[in-house]
């Protein structure tokens, strides 16, 4: 069918069908993609595994950051934490549902990134979030950098996990939903492991390090611990932009460094 | 493993779930509570936007009279979808190669200017049309000022929408969104006013055969796999893990007294039940 041919019968097929009619769905596959960022890199700080560390593991990661947006377009985001956990379990323990849960634990991210963009305020980068993304494309433009809050907007709508009421997606998922849904050329995890173990390591000295791995092999092996969140691993299945993330150590100075630069230095998680 | 030594330990804040990465089914387990129904008295209503308002006043009409009449008896949350220009806009975004995000956001945009239709139409009774954060936060302070306040279906997940798994429209629309708000409140009813009599055996305006399904498991639904379902399927699936919507309600907004019906518990249309 030629391009104008298919255009034409899918929005004839937009018009007079079901949204989930299978010929539809099918048809809005082959539309073509238009990556809005793309020569943007998001990276991930996550909480409890860097700024709840407070100035001795944050500093260097700003200083390789400040470096960073010399070479490269960044959009950071920004983990929860210890207070998140805090707050969702006594929510939970309250019986609140897990709505509740997201917008309690969403002003955490909010406050590390507040607190990232004091710290990179000098450096002309600002902290965006609500209506303030839509001018996105000038901040990173200006200084080559932007900080957001890392929780997805979900709020009284977040799905109920299968089990309990803590929320399935959180900042993991925000971020990597941000880099898919701009097209951006990488999603970085910036965290206090290698990356991805078989268990975790601060509990388990026989876990193994994970340099690489789809993500079906992933969620095949039913680990009982994870790095990353599983359910964010579900979306990278029917990503189109970023089809692969890698998880990095940011405690270890030049990783994020190298991990721009497309190295292989923690534990890569593809979709294919 | 991370070196002893390397940076020294998170500050922490003592709780059950601390030094975890929420991700160990095990150790969440201890803060897991029977979840309380936040306002157990909820009616939350979906009106299609392409079953019902695009079909303007002969269908819009009797229906907001019916929920005029509904509000010295039930306090309702109304909530509104596209339609056809929601369709529009998606073919234009689609065709300029913009992603499920975008399209989420701009397929919302329309079920909104629905519930301002909607929300004008019922204002002389206090009603207003409420957007999503307003929903979120202070729904309890309008529902005591007022029976009834009108809303967007969509959920705000707008560039956060799921990456769907075959092709770009965004999974997540008013079905989806009705229902993760109603289970989220602990609503008493979560009725979808739409165009036909409820879910049928295959599509009744192609196949004088299809039969009326009065009653039916979500996860029977599902494996029946039919092509021409009134609810999103994701609906069903969302029902497998709810909290407290345990049934939905289909019924056909264009027949006079079903809505009424419906709130009073009476069994129109198609109950569909969670496992």
């Amino acid at each position: 069918m030629t391009a104008a041919a298919s255009r034409a019968s899918l929005e004839s097929l937009l018009m007079s069908r079901s949204l989930n009619y299978r010929e539809l769905m099918a048809a809005t596959h082959e539309t073509p993609d238009y990556p809005i960022l793309p020569d943007v890199s998001v990276l991930k700080i996550g909480g409890q595994s860097l700024m709840d560390r407070g100035r001795s593991a944050v500093m260097p990661v700003v200083d390789e950051l400040v470096e960073a947006k010399c070479h490269h377009k960044l959009l950071i985001g920004t983990g929860g934490g210890t207070r998140a956990r805090h707050v969702y379990a006594v929510a939970a323990e309250l019986g609140l549902p897990t709505g509740v849960l997201t917008d309690v634990g969403s002003a955490v991210a909010g406050q590390n990134a507040q607190m990232l963009g004091y710290l990179m305020a000098r450096h002309g980068v600002p902290v965006v979030g609500g209506a303030a993304l839509a001018a996105l494309p000038l901040s990173l433009a200006e200084s080559s950098a932007a900080i957001f809050s890392g929780m997805p907007p979900y709020d009284m709508w977040q799905p109920a996990p299968a089990e309990g009421v803590i929320p399935p997606y959180r900042t993991d998922a925000g971020c990597y939903l941000v880099a898919e849904a701009y097209g951006c050329r990488t999603m970085i995890f910036v965290k206090d492991e290698d990356g991805l173990y078989t268990a975790n390591p601060k509990t388990d000295p026989g876990a193994e390090f994970i340099p690489q791995i789809t993500v079906d092999e992933l969620l095949a092996r039913d680990l009982p611990d994870l790095i990353v969140e599983r359910p964010m691993l579900a979306l990278m299945r029917h990503a189109r932009h970023v089809r692969s993330i890698q998880v990095i150590n940011g405690l270890r100075p030049g990783l994020i460094t190298r991990a721009l630069a497309g190295e292989h230095v923690g534990t890569i998680i593809s979709a294919d | 493993m991370t070196e002893p030594g390397i940076s020294p330990a998170a500050k922490d804040v003592p709780s059950a779930l601390m030094r975890q990465t929420l991700m160990d089914r095990e150790l969440v387990k201890p803060v897991d509570r029977p979840v309380i129904r936040l306002l157990p008295w909820l009616n939350v209503v979906a009106i299609g936007g392409r079953s019902v308002i695009d079909r303007g006043r002969d269908a819009v009409g009797p229906v907001v009279d019916e929920l005029r009449a509904a509000l010295d008896e039930h306090r309702m949350l109304i909530l509104t979808g596209p339609g056809i220009r929601a369709r529009h806009v998606l073919g234009v975004g689609l065709d300029l190669g913009l992603p499920t995000g975008v399209l989420a956001a701009l397929a919302a945009t329309e079920a909104e200017q629905n519930g301002h239709l909607v929300a004008a139409l019922l204002a002389a009774d206090g009603i207003s049309y409420l957007p999503h954060a307003t929903v979120a936060h202070q729904l309890a302070v309008h529902l005591a000022a007022s029976r009834a306040v009108v809303s967007n279906g969509f959920p705000p997940y707008e560039i956060y929408e799921f990456p769907p798994e075959v092709g770009k429209i965004p999974p997540h629309r008013t079905d989806a969104g009705t229902f993760l708000l109603a289970d989220a409140y602990g609503a008493a009813r979560t009725i979808y006013v739409k165009d036909v009599d409820g879910v049928f055996t295959g599509d009744p305006a192609a196949d004088s055969r299809a039969e009326l399904i009065g009653r039916v498991g979500a996860r029977d639904l599902l494996a029946r796999d039919l092509d021409s379902l009134p609810v999103d399927p994701i609906v069903l699936e969302l029902m497998s893990r709810a909290k407290h919507v345990t049934q939905i309600q289909v019924v056909n907004g264009l027949v006079p007294g079903n809505i009424t019906r419906a709130l009073h518990g009476e069994h129109v249309g198609t109950i569909i039940d969670g496992p």
